[in-house]
């Protein structure tokens, strides 16, 4: 006995069911469609596809899609660098300029040598979860924790943890994406434009002893850099000097003069001064040297002790007569030269 | 070492441990941690989901070369669905206490990401008889998982495995009930895992 | 049965994911990240209040009259598929705000054992349309709440050292029973039985 009135009901309603809703699917699909600009397919091809975000939008398809809408600066991808903003501007017909690179650099100088611990630590190997633990097992508890998140994280693989328990940044690989600087849990990588020579390496808002126990080569605030700064570039802030990166010359004179050596010196070779005939023997650089680099009496011709120049380049900057020229790593000798 | 086109036998036995689909795979976990409070329940459940597995396996072969590859995934829910339906009126019918067990997970199996999986994976690309044995294999491959997690929480929390009491009645005064209940399914699933990983039965 | 028991059963005493164990499929490979677990969630509340509402209007307007409950299974599961997609599509023209945060987990959803399960019980149970909408949100805050949970462990589990055969899914299977043994803890709360 089969009952043909249920299954023709079942057929129906089966059947009408999938029919209707392949209809709406079918209609949604041509209604609904989005057009994809093809200036965005083109742009996101152009595009390393690393995903790092440096760009600030969400993955390389949300850079394309902005760069497309008008909605983004050509020159933001800095992974890709100049190329890559060169091509974005000849997709999009404008004329774009790159921005200045950047690089990480480690603000923090206290490695296994200089800093003591606190404690020996038996967690997991991770920073943030050691800086969770009363700010970490280092007796300084602004520094590196140095248990290589920061190599974790880092999609260039630019990061290597050095022998010293401190971040090692190779620099030819590093895109200044600036993952790192975010996933840091002490805050002691900052990104920096490649050019800048001179960069202060303590993050420690204490002051005198209270760093000095915890860390050889912290910043001890003795405001001796504010003083000798001939650009005035530096500024007392929370125990700490902040750099004005505009008026800093790189001359690198802070980083000798620091007792503790808390500045780094980024340049590969520094210049030193050379006095040539044209000197009258006026004197006035041998005040004006902070390091007593040269010697010379009263109307006789000057001499520069290469073993204590610097090759800051004041001497050369206040001679009246264009005696002092600046020999050798010209490249590296900061924006006053 | 050259690859040699996998024989016809190891469709059926890659399923049971090598590739084994709750525990090498890791698919199709829902069924697997709610229904095996007992062996008998694990066995009931694992049978209604091979029925349904080794019947679509074939049923999506046989009609492979008619589906169109855009609408493919619709077609295999109807098709699995339609021998659900009958396997969930079959036990309704003759084994009332069993689907009173299992509840909702016996129309949960057209979900079950083995059946679609296999489907998708084998059927569709595969001849009837190979599909058969892939079926078959994996659906043994289900049932010796699933009983074997099934004899080992009601081992652990009742005594008994398949109602023959196994253990001394001082146990079974004080057992781990901790087994029958939902924590107990997952610890002793991650230990099953550990244990299937420590002894590469993946490989 | 009262809504606020309702909720609350769904929610905490009968957790989808760790009580009922439905759902569990994208639960552990989707709970890899918090970000990714918030997405998903949202996408689970959203699809599965639709879904409720859809088929528990279709079982008592359709289904029920005609005397065809054995197509429950088949019209369910079609349903939701056809749902999904066309969902998946409108939000994409037309909130692409809400398609960004968490349109690319909507295919994962369709097989979600969860959705499918909601519309079952809501059937299973005879509840009312509003009993049906407390329950599958219910559900769906007892899938995010869970889920969440388990993702911000599962983050910490990474860095942690775990010996070799426990690495990824056994620990995470592990982590997952004390959860549930948490939840156990609500059993027989206000008079809710699991």
């Amino acid at each position: 006995m089969i009952d043909w009135g249920i299954i023709i009901k079942a057929l129906a309603v089966l059947g009408g069911a999938g029919l209707l809703i392949a209809i709406v699917l079918l209609v949604a699909s041509l209604k609904l469609s989005v057009h994809v600009d093809e200036r965005e397919t083109a742009v996101r091809a152009v595009l390393p596809g690393a995903n790092c975000g440096a760009c600030g939008f969400p993955g390389c398809d949300g850079y394309a899609a902005a760069v497309a809408a008008g909605k983004a600066p050509l020159s933001a991808c800095v992974v890709g660098g100049p190329n890559v903003t060169r091509r974005i501007g000849e997709i999009m017909g404008q004329d774009a300029s790159a921005a200045e690179p950047n690089v990480a650099f480690l603000i923090c100088r206290g490695g296994r040598n200089e800093a003591a611990s606190r404690f020996q630590y038996k967690g997991a190997a991770d920073c943030r979860q050691a800086a969770l633990l009363l700010g970490g097992p280092k007796a300084c508890i602004y520094g590196c924790v140095g248990l290589g998140h920061c190599a974790k994280v880092c999609p260039f693989s630019a990061i290597t943890m050095g022998d010293n328990g401190l971040p090692v940044i190779d620099e030819r690989k590093c895109t200044g994406c600036g993952k790192c600087v975010k996933e840091c849990p002490k805050q002691t990588l900052l990104l920096v434009p490649r050019s800048k020579l001179v960069v202060l390496a303590c993050v420690s808002h204490d002051k005198g002893k209270a760093v000095k126990d915890v860390c050889k080569a912290g910043c001890i605030a003795c405001n001796l850099c504010i003083k000798v700064c001939p650009a005035q570039a530096l500024a007392m802030d929370k125990n700490l000097p902040v750099m004005d990166f505009e008026r800093c010359v790189d001359c690198g004179i802070c980083v000798h003069k620091c007792p503790t050596g808390s500045f780094i010196d980024r340049a590969p070779g520094r210049p030193k001064a050379v006095i040539n005939p044209n000197c009258d023997g006026c004197q006035t650089c041998v005040k004006a040297c902070q390091f007593k680099a040269i010697e010379g009496e009263p109307s006789k011709q000057h001499k520069v002790a290469a073993d204590k120049c610097i090759g800051c380049g004041e001497c050369r900057k206040v001679c009246p007569v264009a005696a002092i020229d600046m020999v050798g790593a010209l490249g590296h000798s900061g924006k006053a030269l | 070492m050259t690859s040699q086109k996998p024989s016809r036998l190891s469709y059926l036995t890659s399923g049971i441990i090598k590739e084994n689909p709750v525990l090498i795979l890791m698919i199709g976990l829902c069924p697997t941690l709610a229904t095996t409070t007992s062996a008998r329940d694990a066995l009931g459940m694992s049978a209604a989901a091979s029925f349904v597995l080794i019947f679509s396996n074939v049923v999506v072969s046989l009609v492979r070369k008619f589906v169109q590859p855009s609408i493919r995934i619709p077609i295999f829910i109807i098709i699995i669905s339609t021998f659900v339906t009958i396997i969930d009126y079959v036990l309704q019918a003759y084994q009332p206490s069993l689907y009173r067990v299992l509840g909702v997970f016996v129309p949960l199996i057209v979900v079950n990401c083995i059946i679609l999986g296999r489907a998708e994976a084998f059927a569709y690309s595969h001849g009837v008889f190979d599909s058969f044995l892939d079926g078959l294999g994996n659906a043994l491959g289900f049932t010796l998982a699933l009983v074997i997690l099934g004899s080992l929480r009601e081992f652990f929390a009742v005594g008994t495995v398949f109602g023959k009491t196994l253990t001394p009645n001082w146990y079974r005064s004080a057992p781990m009930l901790f087994m029958i209940f939902p924590p107990g399914a997952f610890f002793l699933i991650g230990i099953l895992k550990a244990l299937a990983v420590k002894l590469k039965l993946g490989k | 049965m009262n809504l606020s028991k309702i909720f609350i059963g769904a929610f905490l005493v009968n957790n989808i994911l760790l009580m009922r164990f439905i759902g569990l499929c994208s639960f552990f490979g989707v709970s890899t990240s918090l970000d990714t677990s918030v997405g998903m969630s949202a996408a689970v509340v959203f699809v599965t209040m639709l879904a409720a509402w859809v088929c528990w209007v279709l079982w008592h307007a359709l289904l029920l009259p005609l005397g065809l409950e054995f197509l429950r299974t088949a019209v369910f599961i079609l349903v939701i598929a056809g749902l999904v997609q066309f969902v998946e599509m409108f939000l994409k023209k037309y909130v692409r705000g809400l398609y960004s945060a968490m349109g690319i987990y909507l295919p994962l959803i369709t097989t979600n054992c969860a959705i499918l399960a909601i519309t079952f019980l809501n059937v299973d149970y005879g509840f009312n349309l509003l009993q049906a909408t407390i329950y599958a949100l219910g559900v769906g805050g007892g899938y995010s709440l869970a889920i969440i949970l388990f993702a911000a462990i599962r983050e910490r589990l990474e860095d942690s050292p775990v010996s070799p055969s426990f690495r990824g899914y056994p620990i995470a299977f592990v982590g997952a029973s004390l959860i549930s043994l948490a939840f156990l803890g609500f059993a027989n709360l206000f008079g809710i039985s699991i």
